[in-house]
């Protein structure tokens, strides 16, 4: 029992660097399959198909109005009784995919729609098929036009892999280790204002390094015309 | 209380082909109904409040930060940015274990309306920021000109545009409000996600009662969306 302290060490802090990598596993991972679905549901909702169109329109609705947390709870339990009880990591990032992927379809249909009709029309004037229009058109036009509000998504992705601490995932991430240590050294305002640190730097980083994406796009442009 | 249950069967088939069989139990949900529509009722009630809360806190802000004064300025670009770029969860536990250094010790309930409505102020700051761009300098010099002074401008002359202007974005808030209220749960709140989590501990049925407890949510992101829409169309006609 001498290794019990009451103070922060430096092992405490290690955790805590380990939550900021896990939570930045779990952004990573979530956002490129939440920006796949995503994608793939957006696309849909640009089908002519109305009963997709409805389809996709609900589960978009269904789960933006739903708390994350009671997404979760219900996903693993769901699992568990169609007989493929999951390991809560796994779960959990299983549905912070499905989460992310409905505002993900938002902005890839706002991207879709913000491709003047003129402009697909001219590309298949062109002799472009329905597939070459979307892929050399409709694609890199849109990612401009969105690309903002998708990188507002994955920040805010980020901030929400905290909630995964509701099913006990383990190994835990930023927030969660936070909590740990602060149930033992009983300090919490210096290890949250630690945390929120963390967070505020990695939203910052990302946030520049998509200014300047935006940026040099918005230079080429430039140079094109 | 068991043994009266009529269970309704309902036989999944997993992608081994093998027959499982769930027993969904729903009279246990009903029977306690009304602690979850009450818990929904405490979800509108902090929802509705932060929002009212966040929009005055977030005018005030916007203003700040168009204003001469440096440390106007300062203040309201810090707390758009806290606001924005940390959890709404860390908020929470910033409001409601991390204020008791200052001696301050704030209940759950309070806890989670302060850190939702410091959240709503920061994003609803930059939404009116958006808005207030779209509306012409003109439109304030000619307010002022008319005898009101800067307050009256604001209120009666620019903020009227700039509501009509960011009204989708604005809806899209009150839903997240909604959803950032169930993280009340966590420090022990009985919202509705709360209440949930206590009912199913009590009954053992998880999933019945969070299946409820989604429908539930559902209706009051309804509600708000539709309120909403009826607002504007009172006060946005013409």
């Amino acid at each position: 029992m001498q290794n019990l302290t009451l103070s922060f060490t430096f092992n405490d802090f290690l955790l805590m660097l380990r939550g900021a990598g896990i939570t930045f596993v779990l952004t990573i991972a979530s956002g490129a399959a939440g920006t796949l679905l995503g994608f793939l549901v957006g696309w849909g909702r640009s089908a002519p198909s109305r009963l997709l169109r409805h389809l996709l329109g609900a589960y978009i609705e269904v789960v933006r109005s739903v708390p994350l947390i009671i997404q979760f709870v219900l996903f693993n339990s769901f699992m568990a009784i169609v007989g493929h009880p999951m390991n809560p990591f796994v779960s959990g990032l299983l549905t912070l995919s499905i989460y992310i992927s409905a505002y993900v379809a938002e902005v890839v249909k706002a991207g879709i729609d913000s491709v003047p009709r003129r402009t697909r029309m001219a590309a298949r004037g062109l002799g472009m098929s329905y597939l070459q229009d979307f892929v050399h058109v409709v694609v890199p036009i849109g990612t401009r036009t969105v690309f903002p509000a998708w990188t507002g998504l994955m920040l805010g992705l980020m901030k929400d892999t905290s909630l995964i601490a509701v099913l006990g995932a383990s190994p835990p991430e930023l927030l969660r280790a936070s909590q740990i240590i602060i149930t033992r050294i009983q300090e919490p305002l210096m290890i949250l204002l630690g945390a929120g640190v963390f967070y505020f730097v990695m939203c910052a980083v990302i946030a520049a390094a998509s200014k300047r994406y935006e940026t040099r796009w918005r230079r080429e442009q430039e140079t094109w015309q | 209380m068991g043994n009266k249950i009529d269970p309704v069967k309902w036989v999944i088939i997993n992608d081994f082909g093998i027959m499982l069989d769930y027993r969904f139990q729903w009279r246990v949900v009903f029977k306690h109904w009304p602690e979850l529509i009450q818990a929904g009722l405490l979800t509108l009630e902090i929802t509705v409040l932060s929002i009212v809360i966040g929009m005055a806190l977030a005018m005030a802000l916007a203003v700040c930060r168009k204003a001469e004064n440096p440390v106007a300025r300062w203040i309201a670009a810090t707390w758009v940015a806290l606001a924005r770029n940390t959890p709404a969860l860390l908020q929470i536990y910033m409001a409601y274990f991390g204020l008791g250094a200052f001696g301050l010790h704030l209940s759950p309930y309070t806890s989670v309306l302060a850190a939702i409505s410091f959240n709503n102020a920061g994003y609803l700051t930059e939404i009116l920021r958006g808005g207030m761009d779209s509306v012409s300098p003109a439109q304030h010099r000619a307010a002022r000109g008319l005898g009101m002074n800067r307050l009256q401008a604001y209120l009666y002359i620019i903020f009227p545009q700039v509501l009509r202007a960011v009204f989708l974005p604005v809806v899209n808030q009150i839903i997240w409000a909604m959803l950032g209220t169930s993280l009340g749960m966590i420090i022990g709140l009985q919202e509705l996600t709360g209440m949930t989590t206590f009912l199913q501990s009590q009954t053992f049925r998880p999933f019945e009662f969070y299946l409820a407890a989604a429908l539930i949510y559902l209706v009051i992101a309804k509600i708000a969306t539709t309120a909403a829409h009826l607002t504007a169309a009172r006060l946005f006609k013409g």
